[in-house]
């Protein structure tokens, strides 16, 4: 079984990926200005991560971005999630009660909660789909050593 | 076939039928069902309440964000059980 692709794919890759991750960010901070917003932006941000795996293998990638790290990222996008909904129940307002300043409309920071969720989401979605992604490719190794 | 399970077969279709019953008499075809109320709200309000011009996300992560905790609860759960099921295979092989 080939690990890693050919030297063109990889230097394609390589310069996509932070193309994409800049991308996928647009995307999650301009979320409530354009069209967009976290989870478009986190299934980017993942699929820039699908790419560089599948191009230059296996082992850098998981290297440079542990299983548990993006475990970690993922729990961490759900739980200040809900923590942010309480918080809106300790400052007054209902679950999930936006709190902050609405703002001056058309700016990137404004209409209150709606960028922290959508960046926290942003998160959570893509360490989810490389989760999910990195999951199938080790079963797949797996099943291709047997 | 016995008559415990054709009293049960009469049994589901009666209960079908009192299910539909009450779903076609609670339906109104006429006017009131094209008032649109809310989302008439949503388009005349909905920059002014949450300072989002995009109304999609003003709606999923402002008035509906209970439900965007639910999706993100979906994701989050379907992960769980992916990576659960798919290192379930390595560690019956290591046992054996």
């Amino acid at each position: 079984m080939r690990r890693q692709e050919t030297k063109i794919v990889r230097n394609v890759a390589r310069k996509l990926f932070p193309v994409l991750v800049l991308f996928a960010f647009y995307l999650i901070i301009y979320g409530h200005i354009s069209p967009g917003g976290g989870f478009q932006g986190g299934v980017v941000l993942g699929s820039s991560l699908i790419l560089l795996y599948l191009s230059e293998g296996p082992e850098r990638v998981e290297k440079k971005f542990k299983n548990s790290q993006l475990a970690i990222l993922e729990a961490i996008g759900v739980l200040t999630f809900v923590g942010i909904g309480f918080l809106g129940i300790i400052l007054g307002k209902h679950f999930l009660g936006n709190f902050l300043p609405i703002g001056r409309v058309g700016m990137v920071p404004s209409a209150g909660l709606v960028l922290l969720l959508n960046l926290f989401i942003g998160t959570k979605v893509g360490a989810g789909i490389s989760l999910i992604f990195y999951a199938l490719m080790k079963f797949d190794r797996r099943a291709q050593g047997e | 076939m016995s008559l415990k399970s054709v009293i049960r077969y009469i049994l589901v279709l009666l209960l079908l039928v009192v299910l539909a019953v009450a779903m076609f008499v609670g339906m109104d075809f006429g006017k009131e069902y094209h008032r649109r109320k809310v989302s008439d709200y949503y388009i005349a309000r909905g920059v002014k309440d949450t300072g989002a011009i995009n109304l999609v996300t003003a709606i999923y992560l402002n008035y509906r964000a209970y439900d965007t905790l639910g999706e993100a609860t979906v994701l989050f759960v379907a992960v769980l059980g992916v990576m659960y099921l798919l290192s379930y295979e390595k560690t019956r092989d290591e046992n054996s």
